[in-house]
C-alpha cells in the first residue's frame, strides 16, 4: 500500500504590510509631534481652578524663574519684545500668543511684558496648572 | 550566439526596513508630548485707550504684594471672595464696554496672585485692562 505523503507547507510570515504599518504610524506620530522647545527654561506654572484646555499656539513668550525673558525658546530683551511679536504674528498669520510666566516673578518683570504684547496687538493665552477648587 | 541570462529577480530586505520603521516609532513615542495647554484667553482692550477716565467708571481691582482689594472703598477681599463679587456682576447680560475691570498692581505683586485675579476676572467673563506705568505716573 503506498502512503501519500502529504507536502510540508513552508509558514512564511507576510513582512511587506509589516513595514506599511510601521510606516503609516511613523507619519501619523510625524505628524502629530510637537518638540517642546522650551526644556530648557526654568519656571513653574500657576495654578488656578478656572484654568481651562487652550488651542496650541505657535508663538511663545516665557518668563522663568528668574525673570528672564524668552521669545520662541530665545533669550530677548523686554525693550524689543514687541517688535519680535509683531514679526511673528505676521509670519505665523495668528493673533493668539501663549504666555508662560513663573509663580514667583514679580509683577516688575511681566507688567512690561504684558504691555508690550497688548501694544503688538496680540491675543493673550495665560498658561497655568489645574488646581482643584478649594473646599 | 551565446543566450543571456534569465534575468534574476530582485526582492528588497524587507525584515530590515521594518526594522528602522518600528525603530523611528520608538523614537517618536518617546519624544512626542501628548500635553494639553491649559489656561485661559485674555480679552484685552487696546493700550492706547485713556486709563485715567476710564477708571472713574469701571471696576478696579488694586494688588498690593499678596493683598487683593476690591470695591468702591477698595476693602480688602479673598479670592474666593473676589471671584463671587465678580460673578455677581453678571458681565455676560452687559456690553463689552461696561465689562472692563481693570486691575493695578504694585511692582511686588507675584504673578499666582495676578494670574488667579485675571483667572476670576475671564471666568466672570469680565475683560481685563492694563495700565502703562506712565500715564499712572501723570495722575
Amino acid at each position: 500500500m503506498s502512503v501519500r505523503r502529504r507536502k510540508r507547507l513552508k509558514a512564511i510570515v507576510p513582512t511587506t504590510s509589516m513595514a506599511d504599518i510601521a510606516f503609516l504610524l511613523n507619519i501619523f506620530f510625524m505628524v502629530t509631534s510637537n518638540f517642546i522647545k522650551e526644556g530648557h527654561i526654568e519656571l513653574t506654572q500657576p495654578a488656578s481652578p478656572d484654568v481651562a484646555p487652550l488651542k496650541e499656539s505657535q508663538i511663545s513668550v516665557t518668563v522663568d524663574r528668574n525673570g528672564d525673558l524668552w521669545l520662541q525658546g530665545r533669550p530677548c530683551p523686554v525693550e524689543v519684545l514687541e517688535e519680535g511679536v509683531k514679526a511673528l504674528l505676521l509670519e505665523h498669520a495668528e493673533k493668539t500668543v501663549m504666555v508662560k510666566i513663573d509663580k514667583d516673578v514679580r509683577q516688575g518683570k511681566y507688567g512690561p511684558v504684558f504691555l508690550a504684547l497688548s501694544r503688538a496687538g496680540a491675543e493673550l493665552a495665560l498658561l497655568g496648572q489645574k488646581e482643584k477648587a478649594k473646599e | 550566439m551565446p543566450l543571456s541570462k534569465p534575468k534574476e529577480l530582485f526582492e528588497p530586505e524587507l525584515t530590515s526596513f521594518a526594522d528602522i520603521a518600528i525603530l523611528l516609532i520608538i523614537f517618536f513615542i518617546l519624544t512626542t508630548t501628548f500635553l494639553v495647554p491649559a489656561g485661559s484667553k485674555l480679552e484685552i482692550p487696546s493700550a492706547s485707550s485713556d486709563p485715567a477716565k476710564a477708571e472713574e467708571k469701571q471696576l478696579t481691582v488694586s494688588l498690593a504684594g499678596r493683598e487683593v482689594h476690591y470695591g468702591p472703598q477698595g476693602e480688602k477681599v479673598t479670592l474666593e471672595g473676589l471671584r463671587q463679587a465678580l460673578l455677581a456682576q453678571n458681565f455676560r447680560a452687559k456690553p463689552a464696554a461696561k465689562r472692563i475691570v481693570i486691575v493695578n498692581s504694585t511692582p511686588d505683586v507675584p504673578y499666582e496672585v495676578y494670574f488667579e485675579v485675571v483667572m476670576a476676572i475671564t471666568t466672570a467673563d469680565g475683560v481685563l485692562a492694563l495700565i502703562e506705568e506712565d500715564e499712572k505716573a501723570k495722575k
